[in-house]
């Protein structure tokens, strides 16, 4: 356990190195403004698309039903923001309705694409022993991060005492299930919000979407729906990085050109 | 670094912004998501204290729930049913077919007992050419309300007992 923490703190040692060393060499690239100008520009085209990197056909709302998305918890454990989420209720039991659930997935899928693009750390966080090799296999597959452990307090607020350095923390926090392994929520989900970490979170009828930046309704207890968000968020970053690794290549074959 | 740890007090974008007015941080250091939440914003502002809306939990029901209640009030010990399979129907699903074929036929003339009584017929003689012997004598074990005919006789051949 210990050795695969500080594993952990390595590799963010790893990527802060990186960071500076990226930092460094464009400030030394002055002289190259009017790249630096194309690329800000590729940039925003990016940004203007409303769905550059196609998220949008990795899913289809049948596939959301054949995994058991649509299933909430039963009535009585519901939590009212959800509300807007919720198509009714059969017989005791809260069913999401799936164009919505389709509609903000895609938008998460979108946002952990743009964030992949631009080089940034993605933690994958849930707690429960069920899924939680799933999810560490899943964020290994794509080089991101996990975290489905206890919490300890203090991870991202305190991170610099924890890690015994200065600590580059995640870009982006993806919550498979927004609970603590009881009924609290996530300390995770309140601590991304204090550290200004934009957050996706599947949430269920019993959770509380309030301070996920782009919550996703749908069932987080099934293992086939945590799979199905799991293959869609992998799917999601590798489009995303494939076409970081496209696009620097191109600009580095441009410069040996000039 | 400078920031705001109080997240019960705006969004994350909000208070983002405001260090960067006031010149607590720099536009160049900002987060790397910033760009993607003005360009993409989320639906609803992601804020602590945003109220639950004031709407009304809905009940799913069908027009044929009554023709379930009706056949599951009656038959008790109907079996357990595999979910996970889609290509055969439940035998619920059938009955609910049947039922609402003669329903049609009798274009609501005929009281429930009438059809559901025929209902049931057709159900069983369409599991007697799909040689489903057992679920026919569970299903009507509980049918005393309806004055089913215990006598059915079971069409067990011994001869495939021990084959």
């Amino acid at each position: 356990m210990n050795l695969l923490k500080s594993i952990q703190s390595f590799k963010f040692q790893l990527r802060n190195i990186k960071i500076h060393n990226c930092s460094f060499s464009t400030a030394l690239q002055t002289d190259h403004l009017v790249s630096v100008d194309a690329e800000k520009q590729t940039n925003n085209d990016i940004l203007k698309h409303p769905d550059y990197f196609q998220v949008h056909n990795l899913f289809t709302v049948k596939d959301l039903f054949e995994n058991r998305v649509h299933y909430g918890h039963k009535e009585g454990s519901l939590d009212e923001r959800m509300l807007p989420y919720i198509y009714g209720s059969r017989l005791g039991h809260v069913i999401f309705d799936l164009d919505k659930t389709a509609e903000y997935l895609r938008r998460a899928l979108n946002i952990a694409a743009h964030i992949a693009y631009k080089d940034g750390i993605i933690l994958f966080l849930l707690r429960g022993a069920q899924n939680s090799h799933l999810v560490e296999n899943t964020a290994s597959e794509c080089g991101e991060f996990a975290h489905t452990r206890f919490w300890r307090g203090g991870i991202f607020t305190n991170s610099t005492k924890q890690f015994g350095t200065v600590t580059r923390l995640p870009d982006l926090c993806i919550f498979l299930n927004t609970m603590n392994d009881v009924l609290l929520q996530h300390i995770a989900v309140r601590d991304a919000a204090k550290m200004r970490i934009a957050s996706i979170g599947i949430v269920d009828s019993n959770c509380n979407p309030n301070l996920i930046t782009y919550p996703v309704p749908g069932n987080d207890d099934s293992p086939v729906s945590i799979k199905l968000y799991c293959d869609l968020f992998k799917k999601a970053i590798l489009r995303g990085k494939a076409k970081r690794k496209e696009h620097l290549e191109a600009s580095n074959s441009n410069e040996k050109v000039e | 670094m400078a920031g705001s740890r109080l997240e019960k007090i705006g969004t994350i974008y909000s208070r983002a912004s405001g260090l960067m007015q006031s010149g607590a941080s720099r536009w160049e250091d900002r987060p790397l998501w910033y760009d993607l939440y003005e360009a993409f914003p989320p639906k609803e502002e992601p804020r602590y204290d945003r109220p639950a809306p004031n709407l009304k939990l809905r009940q799913i029901f069908y027009q044929e729930d009554k023709i379930r209640a009706l056949f599951h009030k009656h038959n008790k010990n109907i079996g357990a049913v595999n979910l996970l399979q889609k290509e055969k129907k439940t035998l619920t699903q059938r009955f609910i077919d049947h039922y609402s074929i003669v329903e049609k036929k009798y274009e609501n003339m005929e009281e429930p007992q009438k059809i559901y009584d025929e209902a049931l017929e057709l159900l069983k003689r369409e599991q007697d050419t799909r040689n489903e012997i057992i679920e026919i004598t569970s299903e009507i074990s509980d049918g005393s309300q309806v004055g089913e005919s215990k006598g059915e006789p079971l069409k067990i051949n011994i001869g495939d007992i021990f084959k």
